[in-house]
């Protein structure tokens, strides 16, 4: 379990870039984050993990606060990071070493780290590539390799900062494959995304505007009741056709499906 | 001017990049170029400002292009090119000295400089605000459009785009993508849009150019491509924007032919939606 509780966060005291979050998000959740540039998506991210310290209130995993020392090296293990530029990302000279360097990292028996590795990138199909070196790989393969690198570690929480926003269509999809199949495992995903496509499919959304949350809740009710274009985002495909349509067809990520089956009903 | 292609060939050490590629770039069209990842895409753009030696014809105007022994050409200065990210490059200590370094070069007096910034910054929804603040106090959108504005400054005759949109919010997104076209109409100049998103190519083209693992698999109107020839973007391992799935999906259902002549999604909705509400409306 992950708890904001009345956080503050800012650079300069005048200009607050956090200002009273508080929210719960449970095991096994899949949260999308969105919000216009500059709005402190990303700072939550980094607060989530203690690479900021709040200066206001608390951040909790389970029972463990962020501005403990102590509690730090534990939150950072329970806690994974995908971020947006895979080139960012890829420190070794292969695969293989990329996996395990994170293993050494947080001090896995030796005799473990291959395995662990191994059962890692066979979750990102990556398993082919042990000896590849990073220039060898497409952007959408070093991703999959840095999701690896996480899932190694055996995090409770993986945070996706806009991982899929610098991968062509098809890299995003197998991306975007893996958060659900991890999430269907149990996983908890915090999806920091503006592809508004890739909401529609998540439990819940929360909406962050000038460091305040302004929505939390389903993605239906969210493109039913927020006016998303004063918030720098746009309906997806799924929800422009449902308005245009006079709501005759269903509000549903899986729009094709709902024409198919009313196209039979009828 | 006219930018002809022919039969290009471009090899990286040992991998031949791109095959036999023949094309003519003509004046003041949107031209959106296509292709998964390793299609040639930036490699074919990378030839058309000459940044890449090659093998084969290259014409500007009818006149053949002059290559050195290595198949290089030097820059055509009339192409403007604006990489991915191209905030990353900004290093001046203003928006005003960022904007200026091209021009400060080509030993253009301070009065002819601010005055062509005071034409280029409207296009791309700047204010002369910002011309003294650091690039890094700017939002991400602003950095993006300064570093568009700093090429647009150069009056390029052509401006290469390679994902010009990658990492903005949806809404800054859309305008970004309007002032674009707004250049394009204003000068009469030719885009050259480098983009994975259907949605956007088929929104905003006037030609698509394909790429399939260094081919040009063809040069079309963007209506042929997404109307009459959109197996070819499957061949290409591309997906079909949703509006245009959504057309192919009520042409299934419905056992019709929809006639449409526009591949914008609100032509498209114009078309199909009378047929899902009267659909919809058996139900009640």
């Amino acid at each position: 379990m992950l708890t904001f509780d009345h956080v503050y966060f800012y650079y300069k005291k005048e200009k607050p870039i956090i200002e009273d979050i508080s929210f719960t998000i449970e095991k096994g959740e899949f949260v999308c984050i969105v919000g216009p540039n500059g709005c402190g998506k990303s700072t939550i991210a980094k607060l989530i993990d203690g690479l900021l310290m709040p200066k206001k209130g608390t951040i909790r995993i389970g029972n463990h606060h962020t501005k403990d020392p102590n509690d730090l090296m534990k939150i950072r293990q329970r806690v994974g990071f995908v971020f947006q530029n895979p080139e960012d990302q890829f420190i070794t000279t292969s695969v293989l070493d990329e996996v395990i360097f994170g293993l050494e990292n947080i001090c896995v028996p030796r005799e473990d780290m291959y395995n662990r590795a191994l059962s890692a990138l066979k979750v990102v199909n990556m398993e082919d590539y042990l000896d590849a070196m990073p220039h060898e790989l497409s952007g959408g393969q070093k991703q999959r390799v840095a999701v690896a690198a996480i899932i190694a570690m055996q995090p409770e929480i993986i945070i996706f900062d806009e991982a899929t926003s610098m991968l062509d269509p098809e890299g995003r999809n197998q991306i975007l494959a893996i958060m659900h199949q991890l999430h269907s495992e149990g996983m908890t995903i915090i999806h920091i995304t503006h592809h508004m496509e890739e909401v529609l499919q998540a439990d819940r959304i929360l909406l962050v505007a000038q460091g305040k949350i302004h929505f939390d809740g389903k993605p239906a009710p969210f493109f039913q009741t927020i006016p998303v274009e004063n918030f720098q985002l746009e309906q997806p495909f799924a929800v422009r056709l449902h308005r245009l349509s006079g709501q005759a067809v269903a509000l549903t990520a899986d729009w094709k499906g709902a024409i198919r089956s009313q196209w039979s009903t009828n | 001017m006219v930018y002809k292609l022919k039969n290009i060939n471009v090899t990286y050490g040992q991998k031949q990049v791109l095959h036999h590629i023949s094309c003519s770039i003509e004046k003041g069209k949107w031209i959106s170029i296509i292709g998964q990842t390793g299609a040639g895409k930036s490699t074919f753009v990378k030839v058309l400002k000459g940044l890449v030696s090659f093998q084969g014809d290259y014409e500007l105007n009818g006149q053949p292009v002059k290559q050195d022994s290595k198949g290089n050409i030097g820059v055509i200065p009339e192409i403007g090119f604006v990489f991915q990210y191209p905030e990353h490059q900004l290093f001046e200590t203003t928006v005003e000295k960022e904007l200026s370094f091209a021009l400060k070069h080509k030993d253009m007096t301070k009065t002819v400089i601010l005055d062509r910034i005071s034409t280029i910054l409207p296009m791309v929804n700047l204010s002369e605000d910002i011309l003294p603040l650091a690039p890094f106090q700017l939002s991400g959108g602003q950095k993006r459009r300064v570093a568009i504005a700093s090429v647009l400054m150069t009056k390029p005759e052509v401006l290469i785009v390679d994902e010009p949109t990658a990492g903005l919010d949806p809404i800054n997104r859309t305008n970004l993508l309007q002032q674009l076209k707004n250049w394009q109409h204003k000068t009469k100049g030719t885009i050259l849009f480098v983009s994975h998103q259907m949605e956007d190519v088929a929104q905003y083209s006037d030609e698509v150019m394909l790429f399939h693992r260094g081919y040009l698999m063809g040069h079309f109107p963007v209506e042929t491509l997404f109307l009459k020839k959109s197996s070819l973007l499957k061949q290409a391992g591309l997906a079909l924007p949703e509006s245009i799935q959504l057309l192919q999906l009520v042409e299934e259902l419905s056992g019709e032919n929809i006639q449409v002549t526009s591949c914008k999604e609100a032509d498209i909705f114009a078309k199909v939606i009378p047929i899902l509400k009267a659909r919809g409306l058996d139900d009640e």
